[in-house]
């Protein structure tokens, strides 16, 4: 059975040593990890990130991910966006704080009690910003959720997705699309998945092929029909090489 | 270097060296001319953490199959190791005594655990786990792990 | 000493490691060596923050690494940083093999122990580098 990869949020914690906001968003961070949210999120090493975690890394390019930080520096969002990608949602706890009108924060080692509140107030933040994010469509590409308003500036072009070659482990394949080059991430498992349930091409199975991949793969509207099509024919020849090769 | 089957779960990637055999615990068995090499899955490694000691019976010990051989002690857990194959150890890693975290680092390479002078390795190889059932074993593992985190 | 030593902990969140070289670093900075010793947040200084990288490359630095990837140390270096001394906290635990840590969020006592333990090797070699910054330099000043 191949690894079909289970939508699920990243987390990033800056866990900043120098201010106890720092303290804060590691501990609100494995709250939501550990307590709030244990099958639906995963935890992000930003250290490791930095240090070129190529799994952490590719998690952050293939699911939506949050990054919680303690102040306006915002070290864990900006890590993310450049080793790979914008992330979904962030959090500052400075301003958590302040919008719940939060006392001082203090003690980078033991938090005093507006610390604690701080905790419980952005695990909670989190908690639903990871609701949103896996009940909504997220667009890596384009850093926005699909449902919102177009972005007005101009799209910067797509990030290659994470792929096997890197050793990264994220499954892709590329396919050509109204003459185009288009990296479909989890495209090989889901065909292997889709010729052990013994589904033959057809049109039918085409339109459930394509919406799987529109799961991990932002396909826009009025291109539908092109990658169906697409899939149809990558389906096709890959039943066809599986029973060359059997 | 061999091939490998790979499991990515998350932002984990289990690989499962195809030359080679393994016990359901993540213990593996490589036959190399008259010795079988043996050591500890990619799956292990990962799933009980960074190796603190691995201390393996010495040289010239009687072995059998199913029988602890050695003990890996991580910052999480002690593990007893049950050999795959039935012998006498030949040779012991010597890089476990000062830099057991090899066994992390390339637990199918230099972070062998020992050699074997094997008596039967045809029969012990029929009783481990071909890599392809390995690695369905180590996926459903891995996949039960998550779910209990 | 007219430094300070940086200290640079890995605060790794994914093992019970990051916590206990976070705990080692504060246990340094705030009760074992106040005076001669400052923390600096590895984020901060991958990615450029000035102060951050002022202060690593004017002051010896050690750093504090959960395991064996030592994301530290490499990033410290990366930064053009001097790595005076590199602790893991893995080897701190091979010689305390009492001390077995767990927890996360919070440490238990064998994590507290021996976040302890490395917090007073590492104030030892506070000790030693600001003894040896103290001697004469052999051949003029330091660059």
């Amino acid at each position: 059975m191949p690894s079909l990869p289970q939508k699920k949020v990243g987390i990033v914690a800056c866990s900043g040593e120098e201010l106890a906001e720092g303290t804060v968003t590691r501990l609100a961070a494995l709250k939501v990890l550990e307590e709030l949210r244990p099958d639906d999120t995963v935890t992000i090493c930003l250290p490791l990130f930095l240090a070129g975690g190529e799994g952490d890394r590719a998690f952050a390019r293939f699911y939506p991910t949050i990054a919680v930080d303690g102040c306006a520096l915002r070290c864990a969002a900006r890590a993310t966006e450049e080793f790979s990608g914008k992330p979904a949602a962030g959090v500052v706890v400075t301003e958590v704080a302040a919008q719940c009108g939060l006392g001082q924060i203090a003690g980078l080692r033991r938090l005093n009690a507006a610390g604690e509140q701080a905790v419980a107030e952005t695990a909670a933040t989190v908690a639903d910003l990871v609701d949103t994010l896996l009940d909504k469509k997220w667009s890596r590409r384009e850093g926005r959720f699909l449902d919102a308003e177009p972005v007005i500036e101009e799209t910067a072009p797509a990030k290659s997705a994470a792929s096997c070659a890197c050793g990264t482990g994220i499954p892709v394949q590329t396919v050509q699309v109204n003459g185009e080059n288009v990296t479909l991430i989890a495209l090989p498992p889901l065909l292997e998945q889709f010729k052990q349930m013994g589904k033959r091409p057809s049109p039918e199975t085409a339109a459930e092929l394509l919406a799987q991949v529109q799961i991990y793969n932002d396909v826009p509207a009025e291109l539908e029909a092109m990658y169906q099509e697409t899939l149809a024919q990558a389906y096709a020849l890959f039943c066809g090489a599986e029973e060359a090769a059997a | 270097m061999s091939a490998y089957l790979e499991y990515t779960l998350d932002k984990f990637t289990f690989k499962v060296a195809s030359d080679r055999f393994y016990t359901p615990e993540g213990v593996w068995a490589r036959a190399d001319g008259d010795r079988v090499i043996v050591g500890v899955s990619d799956f292990f490694q990962q799933h009980n953490g960074d190796v603190a000691f691995a201390e393996v019976q010495e040289a010239g010990t009687a072995v059998a199959a199913g029988a602890p051989f050695a003990t890996i002690e991580t910052i999480k857990v002690d593990v007893e190791l049950s050999c795959p194959v039935s012998g006498v150890i030949s040779a012991v890693n010597e890089k476990l005594e000062l830099e057991a975290e090899v066994i992390n680092q390339d637990p199918y390479g230099d972070g062998w655990l020992a050699s074997i002078d094997a008596d039967a390795w045809p029969a012990d190889q029929a009783n481990l786990m071909t890599p392809e059932a390995y690695f369905a074993h180590m996926q459903v593992q891995a996949q039960a792990e998550a779910e209990n985190l | 000493m007219s430094q300070k030593v940086v200290i640079v902990p890995c605060s790794g969140i994914g093992k019970t490691y990051g916590t206990v070289s976070r705990e080692a670093a504060y246990e340094v900075i705030e009760e074992l060596r106040p005076d001669t010793s400052q923390l600096a947040a590895l984020s901060m200084l991958v990615l450029g923050d000035e102060n951050t990288r002022t202060a690593v490359a004017a002051n010896p630095t050690i750093t504090i690494d959960g395991c064996k990837l030592a994301c530290a140390t490499k990033m410290v270096q990366a930064s053009g940083g001097r790595v005076a001394q590199e602790f893991a906290v893995l080897d701190v635990f091979r010689r305390n093999r009492k001390f077995k840590p767990q927890g996360i969020a919070e440490l238990n006592e064998g994590g507290r122990l021996l976040a302890s333990a490395l917090a007073q090797e590492v104030a030892a070699a506070i000790d030693a580098i600001g003894q040896a910054d103290d001697l004469p330099p052999a051949g003029g000043e330091d660059a």
